[in-house]
């Protein structure tokens, strides 16, 4: 019989955390933003035509703004429930309150369709980012893909 | 009737084997999974637990414990402890606290879910864990 396998415990001892183990960004909420922003801006250009095939085009749009709204409200979600601690607070005091209007400018952008809107929220996803990085000690510049 | 001195001897071996046997049973082996001790304990690591070590004491700040995780009672988790409330509970992290979830999550842990601590890694760079 091999020797290791006299030796090897038998048991495990857990040194997990909950999640994928820290491997978190606020990149995945930014591009959800993006796409709200690209939509709200296609929206805008598409104007009021009311034949079936604009309605079928603005109603894609609208569907899938309202995903990528849901889906940005949830990576913020993630960021701020799993990655912050309690101890980042000490750094960045408005942490709970700019995760709320975060959240809060993902419903916005759901129930109105003005670009200013994804703007906004694109900002105070740039506001997090740093507040992100600067958690890491690192500089990690913020940029958009569109 | 057999000598004394060979009869002394025998006593004292079987008192002293009796003594190691004692504590050999307070000794278990423990394979580390995950990261959340690093650097002091890695991924894969063998390790010995001693599970009598807080039978008569209290786990003390920088003690490295084997505990129950207070969520899943099944799940055995190693961390480090941080301080000892006067209730007698440990507030419990890992030492790479981004890759850790321990009482800043689950809270203090009670002394009777400390399973034991952690003293010697057999396995890769065996030595001391402290």
């Amino acid at each position: 019989m091999n020797f290791s396998r006299i030796l090897r415990p038998s048991r495990v001892a857990h040194a997990h955390c909950d999640g994928p183990c820290g491997v978190y960004d606020p990149a995945s909420a930014r591009i959800a933003a993006e796409a709200v922003l690209s939509m709200e801006k296609k929206i805008a250009a598409l104007g009021d035509a009311q034949d079936a095939a604009t309605i079928n085009t603005r109603t894609r749009f609208i569907v899938i703004k309202e995903q990528q709204a849901e889906l940005a409200k949830h990576e913020l979600n993630v960021l701020w429930h799993d990655y912050f601690k309690p101890e980042h607070l000490a750094n960045f005091p408005d942490l709970h309150d700019t995760f709320w209007q975060a959240a809060k400018l993902c419903s916005k952008n759901k129930t109105e369709q003005d670009p200013a809107n994804g703007e906004a929220l694109l900002a105070v996803i740039e506001k997090i980012h740093k507040a992100f990085w600067a958690s890491k000690n690192r500089d990690v510049a913020f940029y958009r893909a569109s | 009737m057999w000598p004394a001195p060979f009869f002394a001897a025998t006593m004292l071996a079987a008192a002293a084997g009796a003594f190691a046997w004692s504590f050999a049973r307070r000794i278990s082996r423990y394979e580390v999974a995950g990261e959340s001790m690093e650097p002091a304990l890695a991924s894969g690591d063998w390790l010995l637990v001693d599970r009598g070590a807080y039978s008569r004491r209290l786990p003390r700040p920088g003690h490295v414990v084997l505990a129950c995780d207070p969520r899943a009672p099944d799940r055995e988790i190693v961390k480090r402890v941080v301080h000892v409330d006067i209730h007698d509970a440990a507030w419990l992290e890992g030492d790479n606290p981004e890759l850790s979830s321990d009482s800043r999550v689950f809270g203090t842990v009670p002394r009777r879910l400390l399973l034991g601590r952690v003293r010697w890694r057999y396995w890769p760079r065996p030595g001391i864990v402290r």
